[in-house]
């Protein structure tokens, strides 16, 4: 009997194949292999192997003679291999490298900062980013004097050094020429062995993981000599894992000598003990215009259109910058960019005319093409007149336009462009005083129309960016094409953790060289006539740097703790806060969720649309459709595919531009038509690589698909090619080629590789099959024929096919086990729950500090799984238990989606757990308002019991009874229990000699676990830090949630005894009982079939495979062709009928009461139960007395302060619509803030009786009270009011408002 | 509530090294560091004396 083996394999022929072997149960295979029961392969790896159970032609299994070959697999537990591993972890491998490459995009990111993956050694991002930051240039001021103070200072020109320096003095020039950051170190002083410092003893201590960075500072003063000097940047935070930390590359055993986990995922950086993780986040596609109409274009300003492009620049150090064209209504297009969160607006034109000389006929041809070659054309295609061209109408629109624009007269040559440009967004670039017009041009032109690929690139490119830009925007105008969805992956890439931490350095780096230039000007102006300004002495340029806070780091630690982003600039992203979160470790399936997690963003959160929350179909492969929370962030936030990659390579991607032209792509010229209809422009990154017909742009996409697969002439894998075809009114054609990073790519299998043999008729492969593996993008993927399974490849249209239909679906929902049973939101709800459930959250609980941890005792692995459980090496992280589930509707305590527990499957160890809480005690802060990392001698506190301060007398000691729980030390035993109110932990104050005894304040009794005496990295630090764990234990209680992995939650109602359960013919008594009603509507069938694949696989001692999309039903479908495939009811039935049970699961059951057998049999088996975090004991509420609020005596809220319940106004309607107001009088007033007051009766005032003695109550009847304005205690009577009323009635007294009670009625 | 003995007052209290687990003595004001390899982090050892409870 075999499970289904990988892939779109038929299981019926699988099945009927081990039916002729033998006719023995299946412990008959439990000779076959035992480990690596299945094939997986692995797809993303190099050298994948070939998959031979992989078919194309939809044929069946059982006459491929490789399949035949195969020992049917016992899909083991493989509890021999763990155990193994267990003891001997393995001393250079890593355990299990498919789950630890789920963070790979965060580390590679984050190391791509300093060595990016294609680039020579020692050139990161950050290289690029100071390169990008620059120079600044500052003056002294200290020109030639000049004779009269008040004259106008004189004018000089600009470029020529000698009039410069007289009008503007002494130059300092300042940049940074290097950046480094070393591995977390421990300063020399602290005598420890190892001079590293760990992530562990980060967390342990509860600090920041950081590395020393260091700057290099260069400065030349009047263009004379370079110096050069290194500054500490301070401390920054690295990330874990990544090649800057002490942990890179370990293998486990060393990993676990370092008190880490073996799997851990890394890619989080430590801020104060706390794991934080940069959020990945969607932004637009780079170096892709995108055709936008959005209405609210129309409102930037008169003659606005909402016609928009949008083109998102990256520079080479990943910082963005977004430029928007827009269509005005008289033909004009501007250009929008904005710069240090500042809006400008440039006439297209302009700067068209800035980058390339050009006269206007030459734009005109750029643009709209030639007419000569147009009418050319025209012959043979479809007749794209010129009269009804409306590229060349929009263009002469343009152009005309631009005649009308005021300064166009003094911006005819490139030059005179330039010039201009300069002139006017010198102040906006805050560049060197003396630079020209000309220099400060070209700077704007560098910087804000950055080049796809690196400075100083060819300015035509950027040219020619612009021109398709604008035929794009033209197109799109006049209703040739269609707008692009900003929200489909399509148009979109991620922004990596990494790259965002390298833009926010970059800024704080540039920011420190602009506060330079802020000191030298307020210096100048310090002390008239004797400023301290002196470039030439050594000591005032050392000064000068120390000034400004070069604590690059404390900012970045900032950003990890708060996820606030503090920018200038804006890094060109629309938030800024929300980008780090908690990398919580409530088990081990929300672990791995963060780092798979994709946001949409938090401007999108307030959005009231929803049409950013769709789930669209380019988003196959990429991100889970079943992955997403419900509720307010739905949509919003996704998850990656297990299969989806992100690209962090940086490829030369000259090979393929050498390719396309090859292929004979040229760089367009004005003699080609730029009709789309007639040829169609192919891109590389943003370059435009020439124009060629729709047909020829295919072939050319076709041969660099073959030679990207077949990795000749250099074509890199990473290139993703995306066709547009011609199409009416679709989006705009054209070949659209990528190589950047940040893109998320999948690997499918490329089919160009096979042939169908003439013989056989079969698909058989040519050439190395093994390198038919193909990542897709998501531009591309829109475009191609992908299918998903064999059966659905159509011969010549066809050109790749999945791997695994289950490719599409991120970790989590793949470990639903029969997802592709259940109706689809209860999938949605089982990947939510099984990120709340109490399972394992970490393997070293010991060296844990984390503030809760939840861990079950009794953790099983499943006997029902889908093959990714292994895959991803889940076992070692068990999530709940193996539970007999018998669906009958037993004694009542199972309605509403209850659910019993046996008491004896209790007693056994169901679903028990613990929670640890930790706490840390700084004495620092118990001292008062120090600060923490305030100087720990400074602290007048120590902990212990007793004092030897001389006259402290009796307050030096404690109590006896204390003592049963402390130790001399002050610290509690570990394994005391405490309760509320118990002796927790003790301090000296040294001053007074008293001792403080600080008490354990919960109601929740628990156990102290551990007790940790932490130092400081000095080891010169006396105690004043220490860190307390403690063991709250938790066994199921009525009242806490359990769930199977079908979305199907239910509370414990009742513990019943075992002796009153119901239970089977062969005596087996449920752990649980569930209601039948918990399934006619929510259709979870895939419960069912786990039941009874669980109870088969318990019986034959055996794993199930429970992998979706491999069972099914016969189908004929409409072409005739037979589609076989066993239903998942007959090959478990047939296993159970082989244990000698019911085919179908059902049991005669017996009632535990009364002992007669049920009138129908009983659906049972074994579902694999999860106990959630949800729990009573965190939740009851209950208060007959407590607290009140001080100002209307009413109960306080919240749980913690033992408050109450608010009964509010829908609770107050229902007493009222049920007639029993009298319960008002109880809960609003006796039971809340009942109190009595005198009253006037004379005045109907409460307020002004006043009793002597004063008080504002009724204390006793012998007062003497008077009414303040009736002047005398005649009609004084005592009533009973809530006493907010009478809060209401001071209220109103301040404001003027008499408040008179009639109390004659 | 006095389970078994009490540990006498001069005894010194022995915590043990996250690093090398070695015992260290630590007195009060003292700085934490081990003295076998300088760790900055020390466990306090369960205690010796009897642990019981009302089993329920």
């Amino acid at each position: 009997m075999a499970p289904p083996a990988g892939g779109p394999v038929s299981p019926h022929a699988e099945t009927q194949r081990s039916h002729k072997k033998s006719g023995k149960a299946s412990a008959s295979s439990a000779k076959g292999k035992s480990t690596g029961s299945w094939d997986d392969e692995d797809a993303t790896r190099e050298g994948m192997r070939h998959h031979s159970d992989m078919m194309l032609d939809g044929d069946s299994g059982d006459s491929d003679p490789e399949g035949l070959s195969h020992a049917a697999p016992l899909y083991s537990f493989s509890t021999l291999e763990r155990q193994m591993t267990a003891i001997a972890p393995s001393p250079s491998e890593p355990e299990c490298p498919d789950f630890t490459d789920l963070s790979a995009p965060h580390i590679e990111s984050f190391n791509a900062l300093f060595q990016m993956q294609g680039e020579q050694d020692d050139v990161g991002l950050l290289t690029y980013a100071i390169r990008d930051v620059g120079k600044r240039v500052f003056y002294d001021g200290f020109g030639v004097p000049q004779e009269d103070a008040n004259a106008p200072p004189k004018s000089f020109t600009k470029g020529d050094a000698e009039s410069r320096r007289a009008v503007l003095g002494n130059k300092l020039e300042i940049w940074f020429s290097d950046v480094r950051l070393s591995r977390p170190t421990l300063p020399d002083s602290s005598l420890s062995a190892t001079p590293q410092l760990f992530p562990s003893e980060c967390r342990e201590r509860g600090v920041s993981y950081k590395g020393r960075m260091q700057v290099k500072v260069s400065w030349r003063i009047n263009d004379g000599q370079l110096n050069e000097v290194w500054k500490e940047g301070g401390g920054v935070p690295v990330m874990i894992k990544s090649a800057k930390c002490n942990l890179h590359a370990l293998p486990p055993t060393k990993l676990i000598q370092r008190h880490e986990d073996p799997t851990d995922l890394g890619a989080v950086f430590l801020v104060n003990g706390i794991e934080r993780l940069i959020r990945l986040l969607i932004v637009p596609r780079r170096h892709h215009p995108t055709a936008l109409i959005r209405p609210s274009f129309g409102k930037r300003g008169e003659k606005y259109t909402h016609y928009g492009v949008a083109l998102r620049l990256v520079r080479r150090d990943e910082s963005a910058q977004t430029i928007t064209l827009h269509y005005l209504d008289d033909g004009a297009v501007t250009l929008r960019f904005s710069w240090r969160k500042q809006e400008y607006v440039v006439p297209v034109v302009l700067i068209l005319r800035a980058l390339e000389e050009c006269s206007d006929r030459d734009l005109f041809e750029k643009i709209a093409g030639t007419p000569a070659n147009r009418r050319g054309a025209s012959k043979g295609a479809a007749d794209p007149s010129a009269a009804s061209d409306p590229l060349s109408t929009h263009t002469e629109l343009l152009l005309r336009s631009w005649r009308d624009t005021p300064f166009s007269g003094r911006c005819r040559t490139r030059a005179e462009c330039v010039r201009f440009l300069g002139e006017r967004f010198h102040v906006m670039l805050g560049t060197d005083p003396g630079a020209t017009d000309e220099e400060v041009g070209k700077e704007f032109l560098e910087r804000v129309l950055v080049s796809g690929d690196s400075h100083g690139a060819d300015t035509s490119e950027r040219f020619e960016m612009l021109i398709l830009a604008i035929q794009k925007l033209f197109l799109l105008a006049s209703g040739l094409i269609a707008q692009d969805n900003p929200d489909s992956p399509a148009n979109q890439e991620l922004l990596l953790g990494g790259f965002l931490y390298g833009g926010i350095l970059k800024e704080k780096l540039a920011d420190w060289l602009d506060a330079i230039g802020l000191q030298v000007g307020v210096d100048k102006r310090l002390l008239k006539g004797k400023t301290p300004v002196n470039f030439e002495d050594a000591k005032y340029v050392t000064r000068l740097f120390g000034r400004p806070s070069a604590d690059f780091g404390r900012k970045l630690e900032y950003f990890l703790a708060t996820g606030n982003l503090v920018s200038n600039t804006g890094l060109d992203l629309p938030q800024t806060s929300g980008f780090t979160v908690v990398a919580e470790r409530l088990n081990h399936l929300r672990y791995l969720s963060h780092f798979r997690s994709v946001h949409r963003g938090a401007f999108f959160a307030e959005l009231k649309t929803t049409t950013v929350r769709k789930l669209v179909p380019e988003a196959w492969g990429f991100l889970c459709p079943v992955h997403t929370p419900d509720g307010a962030p739905c949509g919003l936030l996704n998850h990656l595919a297990h299969k989806c990659q992100v690209v962090t390579r940086w490829v030369d991607s000259s090979a393929v531009a050498r390719g396309a032209a090859e292929l004979g792509v040229r760089r367009a010229t004005p003699l080609e038509p730029a009709d789309p209809r007639v040829t169609v422009p192919v891109c590389l990154d943003g370059k435009v690589l020439g124009r060629v017909t729709p047909e020829h742009a295919q072939r050319v996409r076709d041969v660099l698909r073959f030679w990207k697969v077949t990795r000749q002439r250099g074509i890199p894998l990473d290139l993703e090619l995306a066709l547009v075809p011609l199409s009416d009114r679709g989006l705009m054609p054209g070949l659209f080629m990528f190589t950047s990073p940040a893109r998320m790519v999948r690997p499918v299998r490329y089919l160009g590789l096979t042939r169908i043999d003439s013989n056989s008729g079969k698909r058989v492969p040519v050439g190395d099959e093994n390198r038919s593996l193909d990542l897709i993008g998501t531009f591309e993927q829109v475009f191609m024929d992908v299918a998903c399974l064999p059966r659905d490849v159509v011969p010549g249209v066809t050109t790749h096919i999945d791997y695994n239909p289950t490719d599409m679906l991120s970790v989590v929902a793949n470990l639903t086990p029969f997802s592709d049973f259940n109706q689809s939101p209860r999938n949605m709800y089982q990947c939510q729950m099984g990120k709340q459930t109490m399972g394992t959250p970490v393997l070293n609980f010991g060296y844990r500090t984390d503030n809760k941890l939840y861990r079950l005792y009794t953790g099983q692995s499943p006997i029902v799984r889908p093959k990714l459980y292994d895959k991803y090496d889940i076992d070692s992280y068990p999530n709940g238990i193996n539970a007999v589930v018998a669906v009958i509707a037993y004694t009542g305590y199972d309605m509403e989606d209850a659910m019993i527990i046996c008491k004896g499957a209790h007693e056994r160890g169901f679903g028990h757990g613990v929670i640890y809480k930790s706490e840390f005690v700084d004495l620092a802060v118990e001292a008062g308002g120090m600060r923490k990392g305030a100087s720990t001698k400074a602290i007048p506190f120590h902990f212990g019991v007793s004092s030897n301060v001389p006259g402290a007398g009796k307050r030096g000691g404690v109590d006896a009874k204390v003592m049963n729980f402390l130790d001399q030390d002050g610290l509690p035993h570990i394994g005391t229990k405490l309760s509320d109110g118990d002796p927790y932990y003790a301090y000296v104050d040294e001053t007074t000699g008293a001792v403080k005894v600080v008490r354990y304040k919960s109601l929740e009794d628990s156990y102290v676990d551990e007790v940790r005496l932490l130092g400081d990295e000095t080891g010169k630090a006396p105690l004043t830090r220490v860190h307390i764990k403690l063991r709250i234990p938790r066994q199921p209680v009525i009242g806490d949630k359990f769930s199977s992995r079908h979305g199907q939650k239910g509370v414990c109602s009742q513990k019943y005894p075992q002796v009153d359960m119901p239970f089977s013919e062969s005596g087996i008594v449920p752990d649980v009982i569930i209601n039948p009603h918990a399934f006619p509507s929510r259709m979870t069938i895939g419960m069912f079939v786990e039941s009874l694949a669980g109870k088969a696989g318990a019986m034959h001692g055996m794993a199930q495979d429970a992998t979706p999309f491999v069972f099914g039903e016969e189908i004929d479908e409409e072409s005739g062709q037979k589609v076989e495939k066993l239903s998942a009811a007959d090959y478990f039935g047939d296993q159970l009928q082989k244990a000698g049970y019911n085919y179908h699961g059902n049991e005669p059951m017996y009632s535990g009461i009364t002992g007669k057998e049920f009138k129908a049999d009983i659906y049972i088996g074994v579902v694999y139960y999860q106990r959630l975090r949800h729990m009573v004991s965190d939740k009851y509420q209950v208060r007959t007395v407590g607290p009140v609020h001080n100002l209307t005596q009413q109960p306080v809220k919240g749980r913690k302060r033992a408050g109450g319940i608010r009964f509010g106004e829908m609770e107050r309607d229902s007493l009222l619509a049920h007639g029993t107001s009298f319960l008002l009088q109880d809960r609003l007033m006796n039971c809340s803030d009942y109190s009595q007051s005198y009253i006037c009766k004379t005045c109907g005032s409460i307020l002004t009786p006043s009793p002597h003695p004063p008080s504002t109550m009724v204390t006793s009847r012998r007062e003497r009270v008077t009414c303040g304005t009736c002047k005398s205690s005649k009609g004084i009577d005592t009533v009973a009011i809530p006493y907010v009323f009478r809060y209401l009635a001071t209220e109103l007294l301040a404001m003027n408002i008499k408040l008179t009670l009639d109390t004659k009625s | 509530m006095d389970h078994g003995t009490r540990r006498p007052q001069n005894e010194p209290i022995l915590y043990v090294c996250g690093e090398c687990g070695a015992d260290n003595e630590l007195k009060p004001k003292e700085p934490i560091r081990c003295t076998n390899c300088g760790y900055r982090i020390m466990y306090k050892k369960r205690t010796k004396r009897m642990v019981q409870f009302e089993a329920r």
